[in-house]
């Protein structure tokens, strides 16, 4: 038999989204105000205030961390899979979550808490067909010590939001994290991302 | 002194030494022993069925997908003819991984060290130059296949062995598959995962979730305490929520039959004796299971499983040496009962390590709807993020890591909380049955089941 009976070469490319959409300008106004939000928020959860985190989380929102695969090139596109996910939550659950850490003295997972440091970088804003909604992409690499570990947990994401203006600010209405791991090198998600 | 059926380290220690049947203690040292660690590969994951997924992972001819047995990699396929075959996933030429992919189609996996290719059923086609004999003519082609795993469909669950002259799968249940049948096998077309499992790594021995795994009640009490603080359970208090039926046997498995009166204000009545089954079924159907697919339990099961699943379903347990099984019921504020199920593996990567693999099933003739409120609700407690098991995973690398103290090694972990109370005499099912309060009883019954293992000639 030949090679090619063996191994298939036609891997075929799949339709992609334009590389610049409506790209706001790094710098400008708007770039500049959301940039501020996402340090903000990975401030208030470094410093565990949840319920200030919390007040900036729209009703309607929609908070997901797929499940990710290795696949082959090909079939890279069913990497990511958005049945079983690691965090499917919404505002209220949301709200669940955080107050079971603090209204009660047995949230045991961050209990004493983990120290987390949250780098946000590569930002990149769209501006969509509502001049008060943003896509937002950004790269995360958290950062874990819990005990006395040496070795720091590290978990690098990509987040896809939608920022939705309210007032002089905004509030979060969609986070989808993409995680570079198929197998998480942390022992729980008990924080957020 | 060495003999073939005691496993003895090198400093003469003996897995008797290590497990003391009279006491009911263990040492703690048999938690991380890195020596230990290498004789388990050998005569627990070499030996006994493992579970590996769930057939509709792989619903088409060609689809596979790559796990884990102990810590050989497997390749899981689906044939033409609809079986699975599970096979080493290592090439027999160097050793290479064959298959690299989690997850995917192939008619034929080839090696991408040396171009080796395989069958989907592991059978070798041949390999590059096929002219030049670059395999070689010293051996058959029908000895350059991946070495074949014993497998058993279950439920639709998959499990495999590499122990051919082992026990059976219904063997390896033994008494447990009557009530385990009332959770896997009690519908027509049975489960299905709703996605692929989730995976995360947890710095710690395995046997510390699996010993867990075996039912164990009492840390439910303590480390799951905002299950009664916060969400309520048990109307805020847990210990009556503990008092129920474990049920176990010395292979190691293990399920907690809790009583429904126990836990819903709907199922008060269920003790006074005067409600039928179909009556109590339609008050409080069985985790799972919608009100329309009750005819089909009716069908699938005995009289008397269905009255214990319809009174006292099983809710969790272990399946020896590596599984916990979740039947669990979210009650929600509109009255509506959603029932979750999970089965997790807890794999082990190296004495100080374990993969946590979540699988999330429903019943297949499950409306969609309940099956995606079901698969919320699963992410939301059990799993990489739920609100359950995140404690967990915060004790067991603790245990793993005192286990290697000079003094700390020496001492025992104790089981010695001992069930007094006698079987109900009207109790239906088989098996050793522990009624009462959730005692020690079905945990030491795994560590009975390991050392029985361990003690095996190899």
């Amino acid at each position: 038999m030949t090679m090619n009976a063996v191994i298939p070469t036609d891997v075929s490319v799949a339709e992609e989204a334009p590389f610049r959409p409506n790209r706001v300008p790094v710098g400008s106004p708007a770039y500049n105000q959301i940039a501020e939000f996402l340090y903000e928020e990975a401030w208030l959860l470094d410093e565990i205030r949840l319920k200030d985190w919390v007040a900036r989380l729209d009703i309607d929102l929609r908070y997901t961390c797929p499940v990710r695969q290795t696949r082959s090139l090909a079939q890279n596109a069913q990497s990511i899979v958005r049945t079983v996910m690691h965090f499917d939550e919404t505002y209220a659950s949301i709200r669940g979550r955080v107050g079971r850490i603090t209204d009660t003295k047995s949230a045991w997972a961050e209990d004493p808490p983990s120290r987390t440091r949250r780098l946000v970088t590569n930002i990149l804003v769209e501006s969509t067909e509502d001049p008060d909604e943003f896509e937002v992409k950004s790269y995360l690499l958290c950062s874990r010590s819990r005990f006395e570990e040496t070795t720091l947990l590290m978990l690098s994401c990509v987040r896809n939001d939608l920022l939705r203006r309210h007032g002089a600010s905004f509030k979060l209405a969609r986070r989808e994290i993409i995680v570079d791991q198929t197998v998480l090198g942390f022992p729980n998600l008990a924080i957020f991302l | 002194m060495l003999d073939r059926t005691r496993t003895t380290l090198s400093d003469g220690t003996t897995i008797d030494d290590l497990i003391n049947v009279q006491t009911r203690e263990v040492q703690l040292r048999a938690i991380s022993d890195p020596e230990l660690y290498d004789i388990e590969m050998r005569k627990v994951f070499g030996k006994t069925w493992l579970l590996l997924g769930h057939e509709s992972e792989i619903p088409a001819s060609g689809d596979f997908i790559t796990r884990l047995m102990g810590s050989d990699p497997v390749l899981i396929t689906r044939q033409k003819d609809e079986t699975i075959k599970v096979m080493l996933n290592v090439c027999p030429h160097r050793g290479m991984r064959v298959c690299v992919n989690d997850a995917g189609n192939a008619k034929v996996h080839t090696c991408i060290y040396h171009g080796w290719a395989f069958k989907n059923d592991g059978d070798f086609i041949g390999a590059p130059v096929a002219g030049e004999q670059m395999h070689g003519t010293i051996l058959p082609k029908e000895k350059l296949g991946l070495t074949q795993a014993r497998v058993h469909i279950y439920g639709g669950l998959i499990f495999a062995t590499w122990n051919f002259e082992g026990p059976s799968f219904d063997e390896f249940l033994g008494e447990m598959k009557w009530y385990y049948d009332m959770l896997f096998c009690r519908t027509d077309n049975g489960l299905e995962v709703l996605g692929p499992p989730q995976r995360f790594t947890i710095k710690a021995n395995w046997k510390t979730a699996c010993e867990q795994s075996a039912s164990d009640g009492f840390h439910t009490l303590t480390l799951h305490r905002w299950l009664g603080e916060f969400a309520k359970f048990g109307d805020g208090d847990l210990t009556t929520s503990m008092y129920g039926t474990e049920v176990s046997s010395l292979q190691g498995h293990s399920l907690r039959c809790m009583p429904v009166a126990n836990k819903f204000k709907q199922a008060k009545d269920f003790r006074d004796g005067n409600l039928t089954i179909a009556e109590k079924l339609a008050i409080v159907p069985p985790p799972g299971i919608t009100k329309e697919m009750l005819p089909e339990l009716v069908r699938n099961l005995t009289p008397e499983q269905l009255g214990l699943l319809v009174d006292s379903p099983p809710q969790v347990g272990g399946m020896f040496p590596n599984v916990l099984i979740a039947f669990i019921y979210v009650p929600q504020p509109d009255g509506e009962i959603i029932g979750l199920t999970s089965l997790h593996t807890y794999i082990p990567k190296g004495p100080d390590e374990l993969e946590f693999c979540n699988y999330i099933l429903a019943e297949k003739d499950a409306p969609e709807e309940h099956k995606q409120k079901a698969l919320q609700f699963a992410v939301r407690m059990l799993g990489t993020s739920g609100m359950v098991e995140q404690d967990d995973s915060d004790t067991w690398p603790h245990i793993t890591q005192t286990a290697k103290g000079a003094a700390a090694r020496n001492i025992t972990m104790k089981y010695q909380a001992v069930c007094t109370t006698p079987p109900r005499p009207d109790w239906p099912g088989p098996a050793l049955v522990y009624e009462g309060f959730t005692k020690d009883d079905t945990q030491w019954n795994w560590w009975l089941a390991y050392r029985d293992l361990m003690n095996a000639p190899a």
